[in-house]
């Protein structure tokens, strides 16, 4: 009996053992998805404006109209300056694609590319949820923050790992560090200036992002709208690329 | 309520906020219905030339300096018309050099219909781009010929009628199908305004992107029984790494060969392909390599031979009339290697963007060596300073040429 009840110990150690970091994995995945979803609606429409500030001063502007579906679907038009006028890129799940009207087809592109230049790559300014390209674990958790911990799910995610810090109530997102592989940081991305967009959407209207490759540097990229849109899936895809001005 | 109040606190106490060095009050750009874009290029170019070459021959006279100089304006105007089920577009290219040499061309007048929308018909002269190669295409069966130094150039579209339909799915293997068909009227060649209609010509183009890689395969049918078949693809093997390949089998092809020394047109069957890459390194340099295969091209004999009839008949002072059924486009042979590699703001030079291609003749070893270097100061406003060599023995293809060297200097507005 008491052989039987030592094993039952045993075994019930041993489950307890292994299950806290199932555990935290799942919360922390589940936190990611909260977060995600404080972010975006699940489909939308959006205007932002994206600025490349360079060590001198000056500065590059770029306007977007960007539309998404579900959680793997982007694609975004070129409406300034006028010399890019027209072109526009489209993401599905983890490929990339660019339309410049005077080639008249689209290439691929790759998430590490800039098409813009400046701090933002590919995979920034066509960014899917933080939950299909990443696995969450809890790193630290204070009074007031959950900081995380993000591995990415496959080789073509741009980053390889990502460290977040959210805040715990409302569970908004403050700051994201990048790593590669060789765990060097690549650049960072400051969540600033928390605005109502409508429809119940609070979220930081501005992302600010600078890194130790481009010393002096600086990209700004500021929501000016963000609405809840349906599209069909239609509209994600490479021939509907020359026709994006339609939608707006 | 929690996440506005969170909000507005957050706000205040952030330093962040306090810190703000830019404006949140920004316009969005409103739809406009008519819409007029384009750029204006201002050209200047200088150029050694090659008097040896036949074709420098045929063109100018002996007694030339050996370097002459060009200065042309070149302004691409645009107009989109575009409503929910509609639209008009228009993309003209005028070319001046002088007031009694001045040229203006319709690039592209064309009308669409959406049905639904992922139901298209076009109407109206229209560019295609089809092939997933940089330089070259050899499954761009009705595409406009592409200059591999600068395939990013407007050029005039096809007269045509086209319908596409497009289908998403929502599954692992397959995530998108679409359907082109082209029907493209005979040239009229009947008092210059009626046209036989058996030469009515057809193209067929099937995608889909399938295990995330784009596929196509087209057909060709032309009226005069000849036809072309191919295929492509592209797809990513890392989040750096892109590769990408054309194929084309056509029949009844025209070429000119040349037998017994004289040029002759045969109808031939034969390939085309292309194989090639896109690769980004850590330093944000990107290169481009392609090689391309054209059955249909001239071999190193050919070209031998096609530049002996040309001196032959510049010493009789005559051209015979089918040299000009020369294989067209910028190369004419049948083996090339394409490399470019370019690199924004290099040593932290800002708003600059050189790139280095050569374009490779593999069968005489002829080539041509361009750098062109991107200065964008402001938006809407770019500089371009161009250099090119283009070189190889007298009787290949590129040494050939009637220049040798060339430095373009553009100056590029958009609106």
């Amino acid at each position: 009996m008491i052989k039987i009840s030592y094993m039952k110990s045993l075994l019930l150690l041993g489950i307890l053992l292994t299950l806290p970091p199932m555990i935290f994995a799942q919360d922390a995945n589940e936190l990611l998805r909260k977060i995600d979803e404080n972010l975006m609606p699940e489909s939308y429409e959006s205007y932002r404006k994206l600025i490349n500030e360079e060590p001198n001063g000056k500065r590059k502007e770029y306007l977007f109209y960007t539309v998404k579906k579900g959680k793997d679907r982007v694609a975004m038009l070129y409406l300034e300056p006028a010399s890019d006028r027209g072109r526009s890129t489209l993401r599905l799940d983890e490929n990339m694609w660019l339309y410049i009207p005077n080639v008249r087809k689209p290439i691929r592109i790759t998430s590490m590319q800039s098409v813009i230049g400046g701090v933002f790559n590919n995979s920034d300014i066509m960014r899917l949820d933080y939950s299909v390209e990443y696995n969450a674990t809890i790193l630290k958790e204070t009074d007031k923050e959950y900081v995380l911990n993000l591995k990415a799910k496959n080789r073509t995610v741009a980053y390889d790992r990502l460290k977040m810090w959210a805040l715990k109530d409302g569970l908004i997102l403050t700051k994201i560090e990048c790593y590669s592989a060789t765990n060097m940081l690549l650049k960072t991305l400051e969540f600033k200036e928390i605005k109502k967009f409508g429809n119940g959407l609070v979220r930081p209207s501005v992302i600010e992002t600078y890194s130790p490759l481009y010393k002096g540097y600086r990209s700004l990229m500021i929501y000016i709208t963000i609405k809840p849109r349906k599209f069909p899936d239609e509209v994600f895809t490479l021939n509907f690329m020359p026709r994006m001005e339609e939608l707006r | 309520m929690n996440r506005i109040l969170l909000g507005l606190i957050f706000f205040s106490i952030s330093p962040l906020g306090l810190a703000q060095d830019y404006s949140l009050d920004i316009p969005v750009a409103p739809k406009k219905t008519l819409e007029w874009s384009g750029n204006l290029d201002g050209k200047y170019t200088v150029m050694q030339m090659r008097p040896e070459s036949p074709f420098y021959k045929i063109q100018f006279s002996d007694d030339l300096s050996n370097y002459l100089s060009q200065y042309r304006l070149e302004l691409y105007l645009n107009a989109d018309y575009r409503t929910r089920n509609m639209g008009f577009h228009l993309k003209t290219h005028g070319i001046y050099y002088n007031d009694s040499n001045a040229q203006f061309d319709l690039f592209e007048a064309y009308g669409n219909y959406n049905f639904s929308l992922n139901t298209t018909l076009h109407f109206g002269k229209q560019v295609f781009s089809w092939g997933k190669g940089y330089a070259f295409n050899p499954a761009g069966f009705i595409n406009p010929f592409k200059d591999p130094e600068n395939p990013e150039l407007a050029q005039a579209g096809l007269l045509s009628m086209s319908f596409e339909t497009i289908k998403s799915f929502r599954n692992k293997w397959l995530q998108t199908a679409a359907l082109t068909a082209v029907v493209i009227p005979p040239a009229e060649n009947i008092d210059q305004r009626y046209a036989e209609i058996e030469n009515t010509d057809f193209a067929l183009k099937g995608y889909a992107l399938v295990w995330n890689t784009d596929v196509d395969v087209m057909g060709y049918f032309s009226g005069d029984g000849s036809a072309k078949y191919g295929a492509d693809f592209s797809l990513n093997l890392k989040e750096n790494i892109e590769i990408h390949g054309e194929f084309a089998y056509s029949t009844d092809e025209t070429t000119l060969r040349f037998k017994s020394g004289l040029p002759t047109e045969s109808m031939e069957n034969g390939y085309s392909w292309l194989a090639g890459l896109r690769y980004l390194n850590r330093w944000n340099t990107t290169i481009i390599a392609e090689y391309y295969r054209n059955d249909f091209g001239w071999t190193k004999s050919d070209y031998s031979k096609y530049l002996g009839s040309i001196e032959t008949a510049l010493q009789n002072d005559m051209i015979p009339d089918n040299l000009g059924n020369v294989p067209s486009g910028m190369t004419q042979m049948q083996d090339y290697l394409y490399l470019k590699i370019s690199q924004p703001e290099p040593f932290d030079l800002l708003y600059f963007s050189p790139s280095i291609y050569t374009i490779y003749n593999l069968q005489d070893r002829s080539y041509i060596i361009g750098a062109p270097m991107t200065y964008s100061p402001v938006s809407n406003f770019s500089m371009i300073f161009w250099p090119t060599l283009i070189s190889g023995k007298n009787d290949s293809e590129f040494g050939s040429k009637p220049m040798q060297l060339k430095f373009d200097l553009w100056m590029r507005f958009y609106f």
